[in-house]
């Protein structure tokens, strides 16, 4: 078996870890406008973070294909920038695995940050802090196990994306064919053996992540 | 010199208070729930009422109608909540330090000077959780006082904590107060608290002040019903106006509870034989004697049997059953002294100006 293909794999990870940073940053951002501030629209807000959680991956896809590509404004942006287009690329799969972690990281971080005793930011402000220094100082390191977490489980939700990041970056071997779409590949063309492998090591690697992630929720 | 004027609504809830509170201990005094911590919360700036004004001497904090908001962190207000909101992810040193703005080396060196004098330097590496509530109490008072606040909030800092730490840090707040002279508000609802701790006290009834004066004053006379349910609590007695004579200054009131009734003789109040009347003895007022006291100026004398002995913290309350269930407030000293046990019989007698009228129209 020394002829293995390996990309796919290493794919996912490279893709599941840039979509993980790309969403720990929004997700921590979007949870604590949630838990903190009183703002219209706050729950409309909640449901449509949520949405990628309940629609079929396919109309997640389509709706960024229509957003991302080529023809869109923000797809015309990144390819005048860039000189590359965004969708059909691991780029794309990057947005599309991000884009079904996020409903995970941002209803664990309104979760954590919720759960930090309001009058502890309060008696932060009375002793002369910003609202940044607040959030830096005492809310952010008391939701820390929260949002660790979170990451976590969004990296492992990053890392098996398959509809939308099909639909987005399409199944390209050896450029956007990430591990979860090869899986499916294989299975199609016949070659079991390596289903089977990437499966294996894709349920390992999330129940590892899983219980990893129970353990941190469990410690005092 | 800070000045309150402040409304705010919360659903059913109405805080519409005003009072001026100048360098020195002042109460807010009242049940739970009537706005206490509110006023704090407003005071601090984390809490925007819908109108009103704060200023502290000449500077607004706050000012509903000329769109002055300061935010809390300019207020420089020490603030000690009634859970304290230490934080637990810090050392109690790190807490200390946590509103300095000075450099490392300094801000350590006050930090540590403040946690010198008030007694609590040997808990600096140790976090919140570890320590015990009166020292918690303390690290609470020296984080508010690191900032170097103008004014300074404490909200029930003495619930929590066991009697002989409320002493030492009673005293604590005496000398704070003595070498500042800032001031400070000081939320509680225990009268030992007002008495011990107070210069002035404000009452407080459903979001509104319905007293305010020195606390001796207000605690021992309390000019209306309300207050007195709020302050006194105990010898607050329904009547009948037996006789009333406005020469001689008194009036002879039947009084009754539950348990019986008795005749008292009360000042002169304007009010015609067969009105209903309430009356009220603080029970510090009352004297207590196992014998009975033959030559005395004391109008009200009754004897009755000691059913409890209850020992708070710098008194004992004694009840006693004579005609009405009465409450009289002594020491501990007197009470081991003159051999008071339950059963006994005892005499009490006060004046007839400790006995206070209320009136019934606020």
């Amino acid at each position: 078996m020394s002829d293995i293909d390996w990309f796919p794999l290493r794919l996912s990870i490279q893709v599941a870890l840039m979509a993980t940073s790309a969403v720990v940053v929004t997700g921590v951002a979007l949870g604590w406008l949630l838990a903190r501030r009183r703002f219209f629209g706050r729950e409309l807000l909640d449901a449509a973070v949520t949405l990628p959680l309940v629609l079929p991956p396919t109309v997640l896809g389509y709706y960024l294909l229509v957003l991302l590509g080529r023809a869109s404004p923000v797809g015309r942006a990144f390819e005048s920038l860039t000189g590359q287009p965004l969708v059909f690329t691991w780029k794309g799969a990057v947005i599309a695995a991000a884009i079904g972690a996020l409903p995970l990281m941002v209803k664990s971080s309104r979760a954590a940050i919720g759960a930090v005793d309001r009058d502890l930011e309060d008696a932060a402000r009375t002793l002369g802090q910003s609202e940044w220094r607040v959030f830096r100082r005492v809310t952010l390191p008391l939701a820390a196990r929260g949002i660790i977490a979170a990451a976590m489980l969004a990296f492992a939700r990053s890392l098996g994306d398959f509809g939308a990041t099909l639909m987005v970056a399409g199944n390209i071997p050896g450029r956007t064919q990430t591990a979860a779409i090869a899986i499916y590949d294989a299975t199609q063309s016949g070659r079991d053996d390596y289903a089977l492998l990437l499966v294996l090591i894709l349920s390992g690697a999330a129940l590892l992540i899983v219980y990893a992630t129970n353990k941190l929720a469990a410690l005092r | 010199m800070l000045r309150v004027r402040i409304i705010k609504k919360i659903g059913e809830f109405a805080l519409d208070v005003g009072f001026e509170a100048p360098p020195g201990v002042t109460i807010l005094f009242g049940p739970s729930g009537s706005g206490k911590s509110m006023t704090l919360r407003a005071i601090a700036g984390i809490l925007r009422p819908d109108s009103g004004a704060i200023t502290i001497s000449e500077e607004t904090l706050f000012d509903a109608g000329r769109r002055i908001d300061i935010p809390a962190r300019k207020r420089r207000v020490g603030y000690v909540f009634q859970n304290l909101a230490l934080f637990p992810h810090l050392s109690v040193l790190e807490n200390v330090e946590f509103g300095m703005g000075g450099d490392r080396a300094s801000n350590r060196e006050r930090a540590l000077a403040i946690m010198e004098s008030l007694r609590i330097s040997q808990t600096a590496r140790r976090r919140p959780r570890d320590i015990s509530g009166g020292e918690a109490q303390r690290v609470a008072l020296a984080r508010a006082l690191s900032s170097g606040p103008r004014i300074l909030l404490l909200d029930e800092p003495l619930s929590a904590i066991d009697e002989a730490t409320k002493t030492a840090i009673i005293a604590d707040l005496k000398a704070i107060n003595r070498e500042m002279r800032l001031p400070i508000i000081y939320v509680t609802h225990s009268r030992e608290e007002a008495i011990t701790m107070g210069e002035r006290v404000i009452v407080y009834e459903r979001g509104r002040v319905i007293a305010t004066g020195e606390p001796l004053a207000v605690f021992r006379a309390p000019a209306t019903a309300s207050v007195a349910k709020l302050t006194v609590a105990d010898n607050i007695f329904e009547g009948t106006v037996i006789t009333s004579s406005a020469e001689g200054g008194t009036m002879s009131v039947e009084i009754s509870d539950g348990t019986g009734a008795c005749r008292v003789e009360v000042p002169y109040g304007d009010a015609a034989a067969g009105q209903r009347v309430r009356v009220v003895v603080p029970p510090g007022d009352i004297l207590l004697a196992t014998e009975e006291p033959r030559l005395t100026s004391a109008r009200n004398v009754l004897t009755g049997q000691i059913t409890k002995i209850e020992v708070k913290s710098n008194h004992t309350h004694i009840e006693v059953l004579g005609g009405v269930r009465w409450t009289v407030s002594v020491t501990r000293e007197a009470v081991r002294e003159l051999g008071l046990a339950t059963g006994n019989q005892v005499w009490l007698a006060f004046k007839t100006h400790s006995c206070y009228l209320l009136d019934e129209s606020a």
